[in-house]
């Protein structure tokens, strides 16, 4: 199915606003919300590690992820395999062999679309840190409601009558896609709208990202 | 996304002006640019910067030093290992300081160095896959401004700080320097030392080289004279 390009131009994101440094012990840090939905994330490296876990051809990412009450869980560790996995594809590990970068991740607020929020904060956060990266990437999210219609960037209440969930990772340079992570029933046209549109909707948080680049860039050099 | 010369850029980011002068003669790609197969493109965000005739580079922001071949630093000596003084420079590990690496040293005549010392030294070897080398010499044998730096203050800040006030254009220092004496050391690692007459001084101007980071440069003048009104009205 082809998406019509009518449907995909009028969609509009959550309101995004982000603070870089917000820790200042940390090398690089951002904090970031969607809506409601707020993620903190503190990039340290590269650094030194221990003997075991070098590699010698890259660095080595390491992805620390704690929720609201700080318990580790299951659940944790499938995020954090989500956001290294996405993360590993966009930084140029091969630039520092032997080295180790840190990704620590705090959820502050949950109001749906965490996944993708945690996402770009990470990205917001490379980006502070000055890591060498090949791209940078966005993610969106997506729901399917039960009647099938599929929702860009659904609200809380929106997510309490879906019954799916999509969280799309699209990078910069060709807008492929790079990771996907979904949750429920639904159709492959719904899926291939989510997709598309999505995709499209992956250029506002771009455009973020420069923007918030914009503000500081003119002073700093 | 296509970028040219001045444009904010960001990871992933082509340009394709680099590839045009690339094609009639030799550039040169400073940080933040690296060659593919199928052009040149960012790897930080920031500013893309233009030197004539064929140098580009990304002025960005970063905190993490890297170890590059060449650059003035200042660490501090954390290990002495027989032959050679381990020194931590805020990169991923440790930089090597050879104790024949400083004017007048023999084997019979060591420079008298502890650990916890602090020194200003040039990177003589950095590469990815190697520890980095340090020298307190250059080299004619001679010393210049290399050493151990005796008594002042360290303090880290952000690697586009030290470019920024190191920069020509930058009346930060200039504008101090007239207000009261004072001695700086600037390492590209994000480490300054100061030393100045009283704690007050020195308070003052580390204050004023960390408040100027996201100053403009008429902010910054205005600001050294701020700073240097205060200081006066506490000492009179």
């Amino acid at each position: 199915m082809v998406t019509d390009m009518k449907d995909v131009q009028d969609f509009k994101l959550k309101p995004m606003k982000c603070e870089f440094n917000f820790l200042s012990k940390s090398d690089g840090s951002a904090i970031l919300s969607q809506g409601d939905t707020v993620s903190l994330v503190s990039v340290n490296g590269p650094l030194d590690i221990k003997m075991t876990s070098q590699r010698i051809d890259k660095s080595t990412l390491e992805v620390l992820f704690s929720n609201k009450n700080g318990k580790p869980s299951v659940e944790n560790r499938y995020k954090e395999n989500i956001v290294k996995q996405t993360c590993e594809a966009a930084i140029l590990g091969s630039l520092y062999p032997r080295t180790g970068i840190n990704v620590t991740i705090q959820e502050l607020e949950d109001y749906g679309g965490f996944l993708a929020c945690t996402l770009n904060c990470t990205c917001l956060a490379l980006l502070n840190s000055g890591v060498s990266m090949r791209n940078v990437f966005a993610a969106v999210s997506c729901a399917v409601d039960n009647q099938g219609n599929v929702i860009l960037d659904p609200t809380h209440a929106q997510l309490q009558t879906s019954t799916a969930t999509m969280t799309f990772v699209f990078d910069s340079r060709d807008k492929s896609l790079i990771t996907c992570f979904t949750d429920g029933c639904f159709s492959q046209d719904a899926y291939r709208e989510a997709l598309e549109r999505s995709r499209s909707a992956s250029d506002l948080v771009f455009a973020f990202y420069r923007d918030i680049i914009r503000k500081y860039c003119n002073v700093i050099g | 996304m296509n970028v040219s010369i001045d444009d904010v850029v960001l990871p992933g980011d082509h340009c394709p002006e680099i590839v045009a002068a690339g094609e009639k003669g030799k550039v040169l790609l400073g940080p933040g640019l690296r060659k593919e197969i199928n052009g040149v493109f960012i790897t930080k965000p920031g500013v893309l910067r233009k030197r004539t005739p064929n140098t580009y580079w990304v002025d960005n922001y970063q905190k993490r030093y890297v170890p590059s071949r060449g650059e003035n630093v200042i660490g501090t000596v954390v290990q002495k290992a027989g032959d050679i003084f381990r020194v931590d420079v805020g990169g991923s590990c440790a930089a090597s300081l050879s104790y024949l690496s400083f004017e007048g040293a023999t084997k019979k005549n060591r420079p008298a160095i502890k650990t916890g010392d602090v020194v200003y030294a040039k990177m003589l070897n950095a590469s990815k896959d190697m520890e980095p080398e340090l020298v307190c010499v250059d080299s004619h044998g001679k010393k210049g401004r290399l050493g151990v730096l005796e008594e002042g203050f360290v303090f880290k800040c952000s690697l586009n700080l030290i470019r920024k006030i190191l920069n020509p254009h930058c009346p930060l220092l200039n504008s101090l320097k007239n207000e009261w004496p004072f001695e700086l050391a600037a390492g590209m690692n994000g480490r300054i030392w100061i030393k100045a007459n009283t704690m007050r001084e020195t308070l003052a101007l580390g204050n004023a080289i960390l408040g100027s980071e996201y100053l403009s440069n008429d902010e910054i003048k205005s600001m050294c004279k701020n700073i240097a009104v205060l200081l006066a009205g506490h000492v009179s």
